[in-house]
Formats: structure tokens, C-alpha cells, sequence
């Protein structure tokens, strides 16, 4: 039977050993380069605003999706509040977290669009839905242009 | 006129803005690049190392079932017909019949080569109808191959097999 000629000795079995390369740029698109350009330069945060139908578009859209008309940006406070939140415990390997982190979709003061961001300054127990939020931004030369140049959002 | 079409004040068209790869060096638009790491390790499995061990010996190894008497190559260690483990180990020989072919003119990436490249799956003398690998003929003009056409292995010398399906160079035209 070939059954009792089984290979035992790891060393004699063998393996394919292979990689997938792959690397892309994804561009924040022209609404999006606005956002974070005033988010990196100037710490502030833009909407879109509707010409037509008043609805305000955060993260900033170049076009209102309902009536298909042009938007303008408008400053807003970047303030919010907690729509819904998570506590993440482990890590994207699956290891445990020595701080566990909070992660909340939070609704934009001024506007009808939200952000899913972190919360801190806080702990897990205290937070509340309907809780306001301010943003913690990094300073300005450590901004790059990314959603990570907003460290978390804490309570106000 | 078509059901729902809103009267739409704004041109049909938004204008792009070009981005070069230069705008994206010098920092002039905002990105998100990725570079994920996937590795992947792949086990040959008990009946495909024990084959690829006897390719570094220069010998082409099946599996028997005797319950419906096949010869299985490449071997594998269940007879997925009789829903049974296979009872034995034996030698098929390294000439074989070309199957169907196909002459490829471009590698991996997709770039010109020089030379076409000529990929055939063989039935391998031995083994039961029908059974084989795929495998590259050498030796022989795109033109001249045909379906049916008795090709012989052609092996790397014994100091350079390494036991990979690579240890056989490709198959030529078996004359007479």
C-alpha cells in the first residue's frame, strides 16, 4: 500500500514559494486634493455645498449626485457628532492592543455627509452616541496630505 | 423621450485635469499609495514531492489503482474514481504523444519574445490513455508540430536537476 510509503521526513516534501507584486497610487481626485490640501496647509476642513438644492457634501464631492449640478466649497468647523462608534481590541495581524482604540463614524456639524475616524482622550466606557467630537490635528509640519494628518477626534 | 430624464442644466461632460508623474514626484496632488507584501508558500503534497524527487533521478513516476487498474500521471495519492487511496508506485516512461499544442509568442509579462515559445500538453507512453502533463517542445519548427506527434524528453544533465518539472529541458520530435 502506498499509504505506509508516506513521506515523514519534512525536509523531502516540497513547496512553491511565490510573491504578487503589486503597487498602486490612488489620486484623491479634484474634490479630494481640495480637501486635503486645506487640511494640510491651513488646518481647515471643506464641504461642498449644493448650488441648487442646498444639500452640503462632506468629504467633498465636485457634483451634487441628485441634480447633477455644480457644488461649491465652504469652510466648516470640523466639529461633529457621534453617530456610531467600535472599540478595537485587536490589531489587523489579530494581536491584542495595549491601548485599544475607538473607532466612530461621527456626523459633521453643517453638513449631511460624516467621517469614520478615531475618538481619544477618552475612555471606551464614557462615550455616548449623539456625543460631540472636535478634531486633534497633527501639526503643520508633520502634515502630509492624508486622512492621518487628523490624529483623533476628543470630546469638546 | 426616456422614462425619468431630468432636465439637466449642466454639461454632459466635467472636464479632467491631467496629472502627470511628475505632479505626483513633486507632491503637487494628494495620493494614497499601497504596496501590499503577499507571499504565499505552496506544498507540493505527498504523491507531487515524491514525483519531483524522481525527476532529480531522471525517472518519471505514476500511481496504480488496481481497482480500475489506471495509471495516474502525474500521480496523486487517491484514485478520485474508485474513491479509493492507490495501491502502488511504478516507472512510465519519458517519450509521449503531443495532445494539443499552442505556439505562445509572448512571455509572463506579455513582451515580444524572440523565439516562440511552443506549449503542448503530452500523453507520456505508460500511463494510462489521456493522462499527462504540459510541458515545452524544443528542437522542432512551430510549423512541423502536429496532434499525435511522438515526442521524447530531453533532460538536464544529472549534476543540474534540482527536482522541478524544469529538470526536463523540453521534448523533442521522436524520429521513426
Amino acid at each position: 500500500m502506498v499509504f505506509n510509503e508516506k513521506i515523514v521526513d519534512a525536509g523531502e516534501l516540497k513547496h512553491i514559494e511565490g510573491k504578487i507584486e503589486l503597487y498602486w497610487i490612488y489620486t484623491s481626485g479634484e474634490a479630494g486634493d481640495r480637501f486635503f490640501k486645506a487640511l494640510k496647509d491651513e488646518g481647515k476642513f471643506l464641504a461642498a455645498k449644493c448650488t441648487c438644492c442646498g444639500k452640503t457634501y462632506f468629504p467633498p464631492r465636485i457634483y451634487c449626485e441628485y441634480d447633477f449640478s455644480e457644488t461649491e466649497f465652504v469652510e466648516i468647523s470640523g466639529e461633529g457628532c457621534v453617530r456610531a462608534f467600535a472599540v478595537a481590541t485587536l490589531d489587523n495581524n489579530e494581536e491584542s492592543l495595549k491601548n485599544p482604540e475607538i473607532y466612530a463614524i461621527i456626523d459633521m456639524d453643517g453638513t449631511d455627509g460624516c467621517i469614520i475616524h478615531l475618538l481619544g482622550e477618552m475612555d471606551a466606557e464614557d462615550i455616548r452616541v449623539g456625543m460631540k467630537v472636535k478634531p486633534v490635528l497633527k501639526s503643520k509640519e508633520e502634515r502630509e496630505g492624508r486622512i492621518t494628518d487628523i490624529l483623533y477626534f476628543k470630546p469638546v | 423621450m426616456a422614462v425619468g430624464k431630468k432636465d439637466i442644466s449642466c454639461p454632459p461632460y466635467v472636464k479632467g485635469r491631467e496629472i502627470k508623474a511628475e505632479d505626483i514626484k513633486e507632491g503637487k496632488v494628494t495620493y494614497w499609495e499601497h504596496h501590499p507584501d503577499i507571499r504565499y508558500s505552496f506544498t507540493a503534497g505527498q504523491a507531487i514531492s515524491r514525483f519531483l524527487k524522481g525527476l532529480k533521478e531522471g525517472k518519471l513516476l505514476a500511481t496504480k489503482c488496481d481497482h480500475c487498474g489506471r495509471i495516474m500521471f502525474p500521480p496523486r495519492m487517491f484514485c478520485e474514481l474508485c474513491f479509493r487511496p492507490v495501491d502502488e508506485w511504478c516507472e512510465v516512461k519519458d517519450t509521449g504523444v503531443v495532445e494539443t499544442f499552442s505556439v505562445s509568442y509572448i512571455d509572463p509579462d506579455a513582451k515580444p519574445l524572440e523565439e516562440p515559445v511552443i506549449v503542448a500538453v503530452i500523453s507520456v507512453d505508460g500511463a494510462s490513455p489521456k493522462m499527462g502533463f504540459m510541458h515545452i517542445l524544443g528542437e522542432v519548427d512551430p510549423d512541423d508540430v502536429y496532434i499525435g506527434m511522438k515526442v521524447k524528453a530531453v533532460w538536464k544533465s544529472e549534476s543540474e536537476r534540482e527536482g522541478s518539472v524544469t529538470d526536463i529541458k523540453y521534448w523533442k520530435p521522436l524520429e521513426g
